[in-house]
């Protein structure tokens, strides 16, 4: 393998993304664009569910965790009623999502520090706005008791960092609105970064259609140099994403990076390896632009949304599938982005992923170069 | 490799497209330094034996071998010593002209030394060292052609495959291109180039004759015009068109073309059919015609040979 001829090639290919505006747009602009679109798509179902409270108690109590309940940007007070009839014909119309009902004795069981049963109503035909306004609700109850319970306490005279203690644990345990932002950013943010496997499944299309392929494969290029040529680029631009995108991220959906910075950007390097790699194999067999985009949307994309477990758990998928996932470099590039982005893990505990992505990148490009043939017709 | 040792030999080559036999049983022998031109009709082979010599096909059957490599086990050696030219435009548009130069040249492994040298001679030498920072897709048919001969010899090849260089470039572009292949003929390049142009034929050395896949004809220009049945007669009227149709349906006259207002004919016997010709004209009325026998083209000739072909097939068909 001559690194000349590689480095020549790359050169072109790198030329050629910065010349034509629509393959820069499509590696550089691309997946900032798409993270926003989609993280907004999918964060906006978080914030302003609608609820009712139906409130029996009607004590200074209850009227202060009605307005704990509402106080943030995920619940919306729709209304409050008075009959429970009014719930019933509300969630039929879809006026809300889910109900609360206080009991009578809300303020007097709560000050007893008894058992104190809350009814809380799910519109069970919507399941993730359901989910969403259970677990807003449940978080913001925790939130409510454990604030009564430490003024309880201090009112018996207990010391106060245990108090603390308490507040502290119980608030980061049950954050769940919070979490599945947190938690799918970072996901959609692995997906994204894989956009320039599209450009380079086109590249090699590109060449056979606009008959310079021709003149290539005349020249004694190797097809490991053709390969890794034409992937190196891509990669290096591609980088550009890994800045630009972790701090869309962070500016803009507020995901707190808890991680090295610089092993991310390495990691994503390894990842667009592994993923070009992906690319370059569907340009190998296919031989239209057309062709292509089609396919590297359905091999490329599509597989990366439902089995590399961004919104769907990969212990849910059938068997089959969870083996496709694992050669799917998107699997284990958002194991490695949201354990960067949350916990903040280093090496020590991504090294396999990191491993896996490499060897992924290794046997796509080797299958890319020994299936491509320098032939025509 | 000894001079007259053949350059290029293939031994019953052949290629098949799906259903399609592109190319059948060729036999070439081409030795050092000739200039070797393909003609024939459009889908008669001429660009599937070029893309074969060059290593750019497999081979469905025979042998061939190029530079002294085997075709089919040494395709990519055969690449060093070939310089190949495809039929459309086949260099990267968003690039200038020099890097297309500069990115060829690294893939045939030219020094860093050699480059800048060998890309001024030839920008000079193509006429093209004004226009060096001009993009690909910029240039005119002309210059694109220049350029990917340019490509095509950066890595100074003993042989030359060149597919219809000039198909659609204008005269003078197309003049300049064949001072550029004299050149190198004369420099001792073996050149294979197709052409649908018979004047460009005549220009070659030897020349091979295609039609529906198999190469009916190879010899030089003089002897495949002189292969020619009967005589080449040109006829010269205001009123071409009235001569035309009048001397049509005459016996003796195999073909009859026109060319701008001249008629040129071939007949068995210029001696015997000249004073009929002229004395029918007169019958007609039509007065002041110029009519002189002159040597046959290149184009007559191949006409004539195709036309022969078509015959004997035809007839081999009816039995």
């Amino acid at each position: 393998m001559s690194l000349r001829r590689l480095w020549a090639v790359a050169v072109k290919e790198y030329n050629h993304i910065m010349r034509d505006p629509i393959t820069l747009g499509l590696v550089i602009l691309a997946p900032t664009v798409l993270l926003i679109v989609m993280a907004f798509a999918v964060t906006v179902n978080i914030q302003h569910v609608p609820i009712a409270v139906l409130d029996y108690d009607r004590s200074p109590t209850s009227r202060a965790f009605i307005q704990r309940m509402t106080a943030g940007d995920d619940l919306d007070l729709y209304a409050q009623v008075d009959e429970f009839e009014e719930v019933d014909s509300m969630l039929l119309r879809g006026k809300i999502k889910a109900a609360i009902v206080i009991n009578p004795r809300f303020a007097e069981e709560l000050l007893a520090m008894r058992s104190m049963p809350l009814l809380v109503i799910i519109d069970g035909t919507e399941p993730q706005s359901g989910a969403l306004a259970l677990d807003h609700i449940a978080s913001r109850t925790e939130e409510f008791l454990s604030q009564k319970l430490a003024q309880n306490l201090e009112a018996l005279g207990a010391p106060s960092d245990s108090l603390q203690m308490l507040d502290l644990r119980v608030r980061t345990w049950f954050n769940p609105g919070l979490k599945s932002k947190n938690d799918v950013v970072p996901g959609l943010i692995s997906l994204v970064l894989g956009l320039p496997a599209m450009s380079v499944a086109l590249t090699l299309a590109r060449e056979r259609e606009h008959g310079t392929l021709e003149q290539l494969i005349a020249t004694p290029v190797g097809r490991s140099e053709l390969i890794l040529g034409k992937m190196l680029p891509y990669i290096l631009v591609g980088l550009v994403n890994v800045v630009l995108i972790p701090t869309v991220a962070i500016l803009v959906f507020r995901i707190p990076f808890h991680g090295n910075y610089l092993l991310f950007f390495l990691l994503s390097a390894i990842f667009l390896f592994a993923i070009l790699g992906m690319g370059t194999i569907i340009g190998v067999f296919i031989r239209t632009q057309a062709a292509a985009l089609a396919l590297s949307f359905l091999v490329i994309f599509f597989p990366a949304f439902f089995l590399t477990g961004i919104f769907f758990p990969i212990a849910a998928l059938p068997e089959v599938m969870r083996m496709e996932s694992l050669v799917l470099p998107g699997t284990h590039f958002a194991i490695i982005t949201r354990g960067i982005f949350l916990p903040g893990v280093g090496l020590d505990v991504l090294w396999p992923y990191a491993i896996m992505l490499f060897g992924l990148g290794v046997a796509f490009s080797a299958i890319a170069a020994l299936f491509f043939r320098k032939k025509l017709g | 490799m000894k001079d007259n040792a053949p350059i290029i030999e293939t031994h019953g080559l052949r290629r098949d497209f799906k259903e399609v036999r592109a190319l059948d049983s060729l036999d070439l022998t081409i030795t050092p330094g000739e200039l070797f031109g393909l003609v024939g009709p459009d889908g008669a082979g001429k660009t599937t034996t070029l893309r074969l010599l060059a290593g750019l096909l497999d081979i469905s059957d025979g042998s061939a071998t190029v530079a002294g490599f085997d075709l089919k086990r040494q395709p990519e050696a055969i690449k060093h010593h070939v310089g190949y030219m495809a039929q459309i435009f086949s260099l990267y548009g968003e690039l200038s002209v020099v890097e297309n130069m500069r990115f060829f040249a690294k893939m045939y492994d030219v020094t860093d030394d050699e480059i800048g040298p060998r890309m001024e001679r030839l920008l000079s030498f193509a006429n093209l060292t004004e226009f060096k920072d001009r993009r690909g897709a910029q240039l005119s048919g002309g210059m694109q052609k220049k350029l990917a001969l340019a490509c095509t010899l950066i890595h100074e090849p003993e042989i030359l495959l060149l597919d219809e260089p000039t198909t659609g470039v204008d005269p003078i572009s197309r003049r300049e291109f064949w001072g550029i292949l004299t050149e190198l003929h004369l420099g001792g390049t073996t050149i294979v180039v197709s052409t649908p142009y018979m004047d460009e034929a005549d220009r070659c050395s030897r020349v091979g004759l295609m039609y529906d896949g198999r190469m009916i004809r190879c010899d030089t220009p003089r002897r495949l015009r002189a292969e020619i049945h009967g005589d080449v007669v040109v006829i010269r009227h205001e009123d071409w068109r009235s001569v035309r149709h009048a001397i049509e349906k005459t016996a003796g006259i195999l073909q009859v073309q026109t060319y701008g207002e001249a008629l040129h004919l071939v007949v068995d016997s210029a001696e015997k059919r000249i004073p009929q010709i002229e004395a029918l004209l007169r019958r007609e009325g039509l007065r002041g015609a110029e009519i002189h026998q002159a040597p046959a083209r290149m184009e007559e000739a191949f006409i004539s040979l195709i036309r022969e072909r078509e015959a004997s097939v035809e007839s081999t068909q009816e039995v």
